[in-house]
């Protein structure tokens, strides 16, 4: 070899020398000055905590009787693998599981900051989907199926406006901020309660969530098992409802509504109800119809969001309807009470009345003659109240409708959405049409009808009211909370809101009048025949329609037993006047059933 | 079969450090192996050690032919290449979007692997045959098209990597044999001018590459993935690894092609800074020995051939290790005698082969 040609051998040598010099330089950057931070990356890389979701508390009414409970399930979700979503695999599952592929995106786009942990796409697939998605394990990474509870309403559609249901739907920033105080800080995506029970009682309801770490390879399927922190179950909650009574009670009105629908009735089908104890405020049982199935929630959703007698709406207490005669005791209670009549004053009724310009008339134009309170009350003489009200005036009755709880909501916090309904007055008059009060309109008032708008929930306090002698009770429907363990959390106590203090006589007669309600001549004689003596109020609550031809909404207050109340209720049917009261029908059943009395 | 003086510069240390490297190799591979296949654990294990051994009756062959043989069949080796080049094109067995490989039923043989000793050997002749005119621009001009027409066929298949390596062996032996520094600047600057056009040849795959390893930020179609994970591994493995088969980045498959493109970054992983660093000890002893022999061959046409082996090695450890430490482009050129694979490790210990043929060879025999 040449002299040259061995100088540039020794040149060669030393590129090659250089060249192990700059790769172990890099190395060395990458080993010893970046180890902390790639340590990290490859530790994020293969270790995950998958949550385990601790099984959700159940309900049962307050017999013990199971409405609401657990099942397992197969749950479809997508995790981030570090290198976004393979479009391949979303188009699978979009099809697989029966969803739109910008679905599926916008939610893993919505859990952006959570990213690495197993977003849930579907919950409780079928066994078929499972298998297909485990024979391509490998070709789909980043998907997982997990067991998870699914809540089972045992029932189905069964007393849903109380439970409520499950969804991922939005939470409102109020609910959140209620949630976290009472330990429950929620994120976006979580599984909650999206009404009734489940969405009030959530923080413990849902327990605390449970976590595995485990490692994971490149495809995100779990290889081994770390630490494992065992999930809290929910608290389980009784409700003061019976079970029974409920049953009953929704199937009477679901029967009422059927029947007046058959009838041709195109505004009918639509009802509540609340049976309350009158002693305590724990409702016994509470009914909106139309209602729809916890279980299929869901699926449902688009048919019942366009449905126009709004199954979601928990009739009993988001909305409120003209009561009609039934608001009498307001009224008789006002004239007492302001000694705008005795116990034995008569007042003529010949059927029709002509005052400040207006004519009025009693129910369909029948002549009471002479009557007094009680039989002002028991036949629902219109002409009787329409001069109590002139008496005592439009703010007296106001101030009534008041003290027995009207025009505010009362109290129940158990689930949400009480409405607040609406006392006729000067004040809201003027609010809303800037208009004077007219002494013709203080005798609609008089009897339930003008700006009177009342919940069929404040309806039902109202009559416990009477019943207990002016103890307004607040209404609730969670009689005792029990933890996993077994041991008592809280039961409820009765909790008084309000004492209306009126003369013992007065409550007296009015109570005396309602018992003559249910008495043959009463215009609830159709329980005449029923063996425990009830007190009892109709109503016949009229909407003015455009071509005058509406039927009436169908109205029935109770209590009974007369001299120890154990229960009222409220029924309230929507256009439901058809041949007499559909109401009291409802009211009759259910009275049946609390006290064990064999159908009529 | 050998003379016994042929034995006597037979040389041991150059053989012994590839065997080093090939049980260093199978070491690694096995690791980046363990889980991938259920049913037989060792599958990977067993084929390479079949191929080491193939290398082994490969060497033994190749040194008992006089290496100045080689000289004499040049033409028919240079002219069978071509063939075997252009029936890849045609007949050539298709794999993630190439086509590389000829279907000889017992295993896929890839001509692009072989073309790379062949274009050694036959590039050596002409270096020896105009040795005197290497001056001359013309005459190295020429070298560059002879080359060329394997590197094209080579381009077309497409692989890019490979291609690049006629480049370097060119280089290294024109240098080598005393071509002015003026007239490889030349080459050089107008293969940069020739840049933009090439760019135009390549497919999108290969654009996508050299984009996201300018740019790894810039990654839309997660090109960057693998040099990514990659990085994870050789960085977390630190100064003494993880241990062998305890690399969670290989274990549990987050390294892409980690038996064999990026058997580097399971090594770097498991064995850290210091199994790195010996494996370059490994590797620069080898060049070493092989340029050594190089320098003591008994004639230029030896010197030559040890000379091109030395860059193609050379080359391919740079681009292969560069590419795990993301200084380099993503190219598929498998690491010597470590990556998992038939061809390239018959390939390269062939060469050895020939490399230790021309030491063997280096003193006229003497009766």
């Amino acid at each position: 070899m040449d002299k040259k040609m061995l100088k540039r051998t020794r040149l060669f040598i030393s590129i090659v020398v250089f060249i192990f010099i700059v790769l172990s330089a890099r190395l060395a950057y990458l080993q010893i000055i970046q180890y902390e931070h790639y340590w990290g990356r490859a530790e994020k890389n293969r270790l995950r905590i998958l949550p385990i979701t601790a099984p959700r508390g159940e309900i049962f009414d307050k017999n013990g009787r199971q409405l609401v409970t657990n099942r397992p399930g197969f749950t479809v979700s997508l995790v981030d693998l570090g290198r976004g979503y393979d479009q391949e695999t979303i188009s699978y599952l979009a099809e697989l599981l029966e969803m739109e592929e910008e679905e599926i995106r916008a939610k893993n786009y919505s859990q952006f900051y959570r990213r690495y942990l197993p977003i849930r796409l579907k919950t409780d697939v079928s066994m078929e989907t499972v298998s297909r998605i485990a024979e391509r394990r490998m070709e789909l990474p980043g998907v997982l199926i997990e067991v998870q509870p699914i809540r089972n309403f045992v029932f189905g559609n069964f007393a849903s406006h109380i439970l409520g249901y499950m969804g991922e739907g939005t939470v409102p920033d109020w609910l959140k901020e209620q949630w976290k105080k009472a330990g429950y800080e929620y994120q976006l995506g979580d599984l909650v309660g999206q009404a009734g029970i489940e969405m009030a009682w959530e923080p413990f309801l849902r327990g605390e969530d449970g976590g595995l770490q485990v490692e994971v390879n490149s495809t995100g399927q779990a290889i081994r098992e770390f630490e494992r922190v065992e999930p809290k179950p929910g608290d389980d909650i009784y409700l003061t409802i019976d079970a029974r009574l409920q049953q009953v009670l929704e199937q009477a009105l679901n029967e009422v509504v059927e029947g007046l629908l058959n009838e041709n009735n195109r505004y009918a089908g639509e009802a509540a109800a609340v049976v309350l104890d009158p002693r305590s405020g724990g409702i016994l049982a509470m009914a909106s119809i139309p209602s729809y199935d916890p279980n299929t929630f869901r699926l449902d959703f688009p048919v019942l969001v366009k449905d126009p007698r709004r199954p979601l709406v928990n009739k009993a207490i988001e909305e409120h309807y003209p009561i009609g005669s039934t608001f009498k005791m307001v009224t008789a209670m006002a004239a007492l009470q302001e000694r705008a009549v005795s116990k034995g004053e008569r007042v003529s009724c010949s059927g029709t009345v002509t005052r400040y310009g207006a004519t009025k008339s009693c129910f369909q134009g029948t002549a009471h003659g002479a009557l007094n309170i009680f039989e002002a009350l028991q036949k629902s003489c219109n002409i009787f109240f329409y001069e109590m009200g002139l008496r005592v005036g439009i703010d007296t009755l106001a101030h009534y409708s008041r003290e027995f709880g009207f025009g505010n909501p009362v109290g129940l916090t158990d689930i949400f959405g009480e409405k607040k309904g609406i006392v006729a007055s000067r004040e809201f008059k003027s609010t809303l049409y800037r208009d004077p009060w007219y002494p013709a309109e203080t005798m609609d008032a008089a009897i339930g009808q003008s700006f009177h708008s009342i919940t069929p929930l404040q309806l039902a306090n109202y009559v416990a009211m009477i019943a207990n002698v002016g103890i307004h009770y607040r209404p609730y429907l969670v009689q005792k909370i029990v933890d996993s363990e077994g041991s008592t959390k809280m039961i409820a106590e009765p909790e008084v809101l309000y004492f209306m203090e009126a003369e013992e006589s007065n409550w007296e007669i009015i109570r005396q009048s309602m018992s003559l309600v249910t008495l043959p001549g009463g215009t609830g004689a159709r329980l005449a025949d029923f063996p425990i003596r009830v007190a009892g109020k109709t109503g016949t609550a009229q909407v003015v329609g455009r071509d005058g031809s509406i039927p009436s909404h169908s109205l029935f207050v109770a209590f009974a037993p007369l001299e120890e109340p154990e229960l009222a209720l409220a029924v309230f049917i929507k256009h439901g006047e058809s041949r007499g009261s559909t109401s009291i029908l409802v009211a009759r059943k259910i009275l049946e059933e609390y006290f064990r009395v064999p159908e009529e | 079969m050998f003379d016994r003086r042929l034995l006597k510069n037979f040389d041991y240390q150059l053989l012994l450090i590839m065997l080093v490297l090939c049980c260093y190799g199978l070491l690694v591979i096995g690791s980046a192996t363990q889980g991938a296949n259920i049913s037989d654990p060792f599958l990977f294990l067993r084929k390479q050690a079949v191929w080491i051994a193939l290398g082994m009756v490969a060497i033994f062959v190749i040194i008992s032919i006089d290496y100045v043989n080689f000289y004499r069949w040049c033409w028919y080796i240079y002219a069978g290449n071509l063939v075997f080049l252009s029936a890849v094109l045609f007949v050539g067995r298709e794999g993630g979007g190439a086509y590389r490989w000829l279907d000889l039923k017992v295993f896929d043989f890839q001509p692009s692997e072989l073309a790379k000793v062949i274009i050694i050997i036959t590039l050596a002749r002409l270096l020896v045959d105009y040795e005197d005119k290497l001056k001359s621009f013309f005459i190295s001009f020429s070298f560059l098209l002879y080359v060329a027409v394997p590197m094209a066929l080579i381009f077309l298949q497409p692989d890019l990597g490979t291609s690049l390596v006629f480049i370097i062996i060119f280089f290294g032996m024109l240098f080598i044999a005393g071509v002015p520094w003026k007239n490889l600047l030349i080459f050089l600057c107008s293969g940069l001018a020739l840049f933009p056009f090439l760019w135009t040849r390549l497919l999108p795959y290969q654009k996508m590459r050299l984009i996201v390893f300018l740019n790894p930020e810039l990654d839309p179609l997660n090109f960057g993935y693998q040099l990514k994970q990659s990085m994870i591994a050789i960085g977390s493995g630190g100064v003494t690894g993880k241990g062998l088969f305890e690399g969670t980045q290989a274990r549990l498959q987050f390294i892409p092609a980690q038996h064999t493109d990026f058997i580097f970054s399971v090594l770097g992983e498991e064995l850290g800074f210091l199994g790195a660093v010996v494996l370059f000890l490994l590797y620069l002893f080898l060049i070493y020995r092989i340029l050594k022999i190089g320098s003591f061959s008994k004639d230029s046409f030896g010197a030559f051939i040890c000379t091109g082996i030395a860059a193609m090695i050379i080359f391919q450890i740079l681009v292969n290790v560069g590419m795990t430490l993301s200084i380099m482009p993503v190219t598929g050129l498998p690491l010597p005698f470590m990556s998992y694979g038939g061809n390239s490790m018959l390939v390269n210990m062939l060469s050895v082969g020939i490399v230790i043929n021309v030491g063997m060879r280096r003193h006229k025999i003497q009766f």
